[in-house]
């Protein structure tokens, strides 16, 4: 269908555009305030050690044991674990797994150079010493949690079929263990992942998934089935999300936050992908508990249903329209109020999508009363938020009709938008003054150019207008120009008074517009 | 609710000349920042460049911790001997590395915001109790830390001025002129007159003006005791307490003065009855005491200082001669401390004409000069009128009952179309109007809880805008060392128990006020 196409178009031209750019600029800023903030400590210390008594390393024992006690440890764990006695084995593998756990520098890479994790691999499969497979587990969890390295020595050293088999175990303890170890190792991106899944990881999970397993235990199984989820390039096959979802549609109706979270997250994982992707996600019917979710008081559970909505809403119109039909747009406005700016950001995102829609679409948001909290947004939403309500203002005006530009202009958004024109972000001020071109080019049909331009003027639009003709970025200043020689320059009025002339027929729209300008 | 953020709105500008001097770098690397800057955290607030460094004369207390413990871009020039009772460092700041593990940890626990880890470890249960044992001892560290610097930043008040700070920085440099003590002679002075450190703290740093002056007036005597028609004398006195007497008439002076006005409570028939008396037993002619100051008998005013006192004395005045000094200009020019103080705040505050504060900052800076006497006395004149109009003001609100008592405090709301009520949209002349209604009213009611309570004064700051200034001062008896104010975090302007608010919300202000004061 060409008008599908041509929406399709237009929303990659919207949705992804500048958004990783953006995202690095943040981290940029984060970064500096953090170098900032550590040269000020800094600073504070030097004070210190001018006033202070003495102010020697807090306790030199424990600086200076740490590296050789460790490797006089390693030691005597190769030393237990390469023998033969059963007692010094569990000892051994013990000792290790308690260095592991350690809450600082966990010595990950000694472990692994000291030779142990072929001997640990063995462990897991030792039926007949549970300690032993427990602890070797153990241990094996906290070296795949470490770097890439680390977690493909652990599977290198052969570990992935041995903890498959062990998800079998009738001791809850060691097969939980081994959930946590395969979710460390899908975590670690997609190939080992689909490793995972060509040996079967799934059946064997989903076999432990019942309805009397402790919650503990379902929580390590639903992070583990996240992961599995995870990650894109690619994106894990379609038959292996056929084999979960199910499960995880289930998992999205417990009543424990941390499992509700983790299937949050997947959905969402699994929704951040094309629309054959979502289309899989919506025909489970999941939709309208996931906007119950949305209402729920917890910021770990909104925050990914959230995402997933957001995600949904950027497929296709029929998919966007799903999501609509299953309530989203009443849960939004009390998201775009949220205490947390975060959320903020997310639902104006959401919003800007739904936006991007057919005009029906839009319709709703104007049912629905989202313009309010979105123009509030634009006026007091942190950086990022107001980010996404101006994509959200520029998609509504690109595809609105007129009718419904004329009410956005009217709920305050212009003005909010121009003020924002001030922002340092380029990329910003460029999706603003696309949105304002689109407010002018509805102004035009109805012939009421000359009205928005004092409006633009009346509010301090158009001196900003004007101020970023000196902007750096180029395709800044092009675009402010020819906003002004459009619509601002003096033989402009000729123009608006022909297409006043020709329009006149527009006598509801014009009304309208005068309402408006009243205030 | 506040108009505006005078703080906020000062440090932008600031901001802006630090930031501006990145472009300058050769030019702006060193600020100083004289009477501001103290009690606010510079390099949070002005995020400087690393290697810019700040010298702060401050008055203002408490000093922020962060400016006392970094000494390499903040440099405070502070008295040794000024007691700032800064929290040790270690009650307030931790280590960097803690620091950042505890952030981490509740970063990942608090925030439920982010993405889950791909990855997890398993701590050891003992690990996970260390680690919640450490949460709770960092939890109790700064719990200690909010309450160790409430009581720190609770209340503010000033320290040593800052003229006298910079006075002793250029003697020690061997800097020192006769100019510039007699200006810190007028800085300790202004302190004093509007109030802002107690008599005690007024009577060390007189003691040790003292000292300076006695030494500059002993080396000029070396030098052939030539009395050039412009030279500078600067003496000790041990003066009345009446307000500009020596460029007044006597009986003005004693009318328009704080002390004595409230010790007669002269908006009170019998008070004007007192003040006869008094002036009978001392025996001066009333046609004298109308007299210009400078007009008056020699044979009078020989020994008019004794006379004075000892009727004062009768009429339970215990304290009407204070220790101060005075400069002569020539043989003509004969000024006390206070008198410069009152003149150059009458010009720094000057509502005559429409002039910016910049042009009112030059010309009260002018004042101090010796070669501008004229601007001297154009002060003079104009502190008259405030004191006159502070005077009348007093008088109507007692005698018409404006003081209320609210409960934790009294107030008082001066009106529209108050006569003068221009001049008191000032923060100094309107601390000077408080402090003397204060007094007065403590004296002419027969409460004596009022003693106690702190005076909260409103008056119209621009009518047209419909914003009011408010001010409060601590109360009358007050005997703590300090010069305390509650600080509350929304107040403004360098005096920073002035605040600027909108008409509409003054009851919301003082409800606030009210709850957080009882």
């Amino acid at each position: 269908m060409p008008t599908e196409n041509l929406s399709d178009k237009r929303m990659s031209k919207f949705k992804n555009k500048g958004k990783e750019p953006m995202k690095m600029r943040d981290r940029r800023i984060a970064e500096c305030v953090e170098l900032r903030k550590a040269h000020k400590v800094e600073s504070i210390m030097k004070k210190r050690n001018i006033s202070s008594v003495g102010d020697e390393p807090l306790s030199p024992a424990d600086n200076t044991d740490n590296k050789q006690v460790i490797s006089e440890t390693i030691q005597e764990i190769v030393a237990n674990v390469n023998g033969d006695c059963p007692e010094k084995q569990r000892q051994g593998c013990q000792a290790a797994r308690k260095l592991l756990s350690r809450e600082r520098n966990p010595p990950l890479k000694e472990i692994i150079e000291a030779g142990l994790l072929t001997r640990f691999v063995e462990f897991l499969g030792r039926n007949d010493d549970p300690t032993l497979q427990f602890e070797a587990a153990w241990s094996l969890t906290n070296v795949a949690s470490g770097t890439s390295w680390h977690t493909q020595q652990v599977v290198e050293h052969g570990a992935v079929p041995a903890f498959i088999a062990l998800l079998a175990s009738p001791m809850l303890n060691i097969s939980e263990q081994a959930v946590w170890a395969l979710g460390n190792i899908a975590g670690d991106g997609p190939s080992y992942r689909d490793g995972l899944i060509d040996c079967g990881v799934i059946p064997a999970l989903l076999a432990r998934l019942t309805p009397d397993a402790p919650v503990g235990y379902l929580r390590n199984l639903t992070w583990t089935l996240s992961n599995l989820c995870r990650n894109k390039n690619p994106f894990p096959r379609f038959s292996a999300v056929q084999q979960m979802l199910p499960s995880i549609i289930q998992l999205l109706h417990h009543s424990d936050k941390s499992i509700l979270s983790d299937a949050c997250w997947a959905v969402s994982y699994l929704t951040d992908g094309p629309n054959e992707r979502i289309d899989v996600v919506i025909k489970t019917g999941i939709l309208p508990r996931l906007v119950e979710l949305l209402g729920f008081e917890e910021l770990t559970v909104v925050t990914p249903a959230l995402r997933s909505i957001g995600n949904i809403v950027s497929g296709s119109d029929l998919q966007t329209q799903a999501a609509i039909d299953a309530g989203v747009l009443s849960a939004l406005p009390q998201l775009m109020r949220h205490p947390k700016s975060s959320v903020q950001k997310e639902a104006a995102w959401a919003v800007s999508n739904i936006a991007a829609g057919p005009c029906q679409q839009i319709q709703q948001l104007i049912t629905c009363g989202l313009l309010a909290p979105l123009v509030d947004l634009l006026r007091n939403g942190d950086f990022k938020t107001q980010r996404e309500a101006v994509w959200a203002v520029t998609n509504y005006t690109s595809g609105g009709t007129v009718d419904q530009v004329v009410h956005l202009v009217k709920c305050g958004a212009l003005e909010a938008i121009l003020n924002l024109l001030q922002a340092k972000d380029t990329k910003t001020v460029l999706v603003i003054l696309d949105a304002i071109n689109n407010i002018f080019l509805a102004a035009e049909k109805l012939g009421e150019v000359d009205k928005l331009c004092l409006l633009v003027e009346e509010v301090g639009g158009l001196d900003r207008i004007e101020f970023l003709q000196n902007h750096e970025n180029n395709a800044v200043y092009r675009a402010a120009q020819a906003l002004i020689e459009k619509y601002f320059s003096e033989d402009g009025d000729d123009q608006c008074l022909t297409t006043e002339a020709t329009d006149s027929n527009f006598v509801f729209g014009a009304s309208d517009l005068q309402k408006r300008f009243d205030f | 609710m506040f108009v505006t953020d005078i703080r906020k709105e000062f440090y932008e500008v600031v901001v802006n000349q630090v930031r501006n001097s990145s472009f300058f770098v050769l030019f702006y690397q060193y600020f100083v920042l004289i009477n501001c800057g103290a009690n606010v955290d510079l390099l949070e607030t002005l995020q400087p460049e690393e290697d810019s460094v700040f010298f702060i004369c401050d008055t203002h207390r408490p000093v922020d911790v962060v400016n006392v413990y970094n000494d390499t871009q903040i440099k405070l020039l502070i008295k040794q001997d000024d007691d700032l009772g800064v929290p040790s460092y270690d009650d307030i700041f931790r280590d960097d590395e803690e620091d950042e593990e505890a952030g981490d940890d509740s970063g990942n626990e608090s925030d439920g915001s982010a993405e889950p880890s791909g990855k997890r470890r398993r701590y050891d249960e003992d690990a996970l109790e260390r680690r919640i044992e450490r949460q709770r001892a960092r939890r109790e560290w700064e719990a200690r830390r909010r309450e160790i610097l409430f009581d720190y930043e609770q209340y503010e008040f000033h320290g040593t001025s800052a003229a006298l700070v910079m006075f002793e920085l250029a003697w020690v440099m061997s800097k020192d002129t006769k100019d510039m003590l007699w200006w810190s002679v007028i800085g300790v002075t202004d302190q004093w007159v509007h109030d802002k450190i107690p008599h005690m703290k007024y009577v060390t740093d007189i003691a040790t003006l003292q000292r300076h002056v006695s030494r500059h007036n002993h080396r000029n005597e070396d030098e052939e005791n030539s009395l050039s028609i412009d030279c500078m004398r600067i003496t000790f006195e041990y003066d009345l307490r009446l307000v500009l007497y020596q460029h007044w008439s006597l009986y003005e002076s004693i009318c328009n003065s704080c002390y004595t006005s409230c010790s007669f409570k002269l908006w009170s028939i019998n008070g004007q009855k007192k003040l006869q008396e008094f002036l009978a037993d001392m025996g001066l002619p009333l046609k004298q005491v109308r007299q210009k100051f400078n007009s008056m008998d020699m044979t009078i005013k020989e020994n008019l200082r004794e006379v004075i006192e000892e009727s004062a004395n009768k009429f339970s005045m215990k304290d009407i001669r204070v220790q101060t000094f005075a400069v002569h200009f020539g043989f003509k020019n004969r000024f006390l401390a206070s008198d410069v103080v009152h003149a150059a705040a009458a010009l720094l505050e000057n509502v005559e004409k429409d002039e910016t504060p910049t042009d009112n900052f030059i010309k009260a800076l002018d004042c101090l000069s010796r070669s501008n006497l004229e601007w001297l006395h154009l002060g003079i004149a104009l502190a008259k009128k405030k004191l006159k109009a502070i005077q009348q003001t007093v008088a109507s609100c007692i005698c018409t009952n404006l003081i209320l008592s609210q409960g934790p405090f009294l107030y008082c709301h001066l009106l529209e179309g108050t006569p003068d009520v221009k001049l008191f949209s000032k923060p100094l002349a309107l601390t000077l109007l408080c402090k003397y209604l204060l007094k007065a009213f403590v004296c002419s009611t027969r409460n004596k809880r009022c003693k106690i309570l702190p005076l909260i004064m409103a008056a119209p700051l621009d009518v047209e805008k419909g914003t009011v200034i408010v001010l409060g001062i601590p109360p009358e008896s007050e005997t703590s060392d300090k010069k305390k104010w509650v600080s509350n975090s929304n107040s403004n302007h360098f005096y920073f128990q002035v605040s600027l608010l909108k008409m509409e919300d003054r009851g919301k202000f003082l409800d606030a006020l009210i709850a957080l004061l009882s």
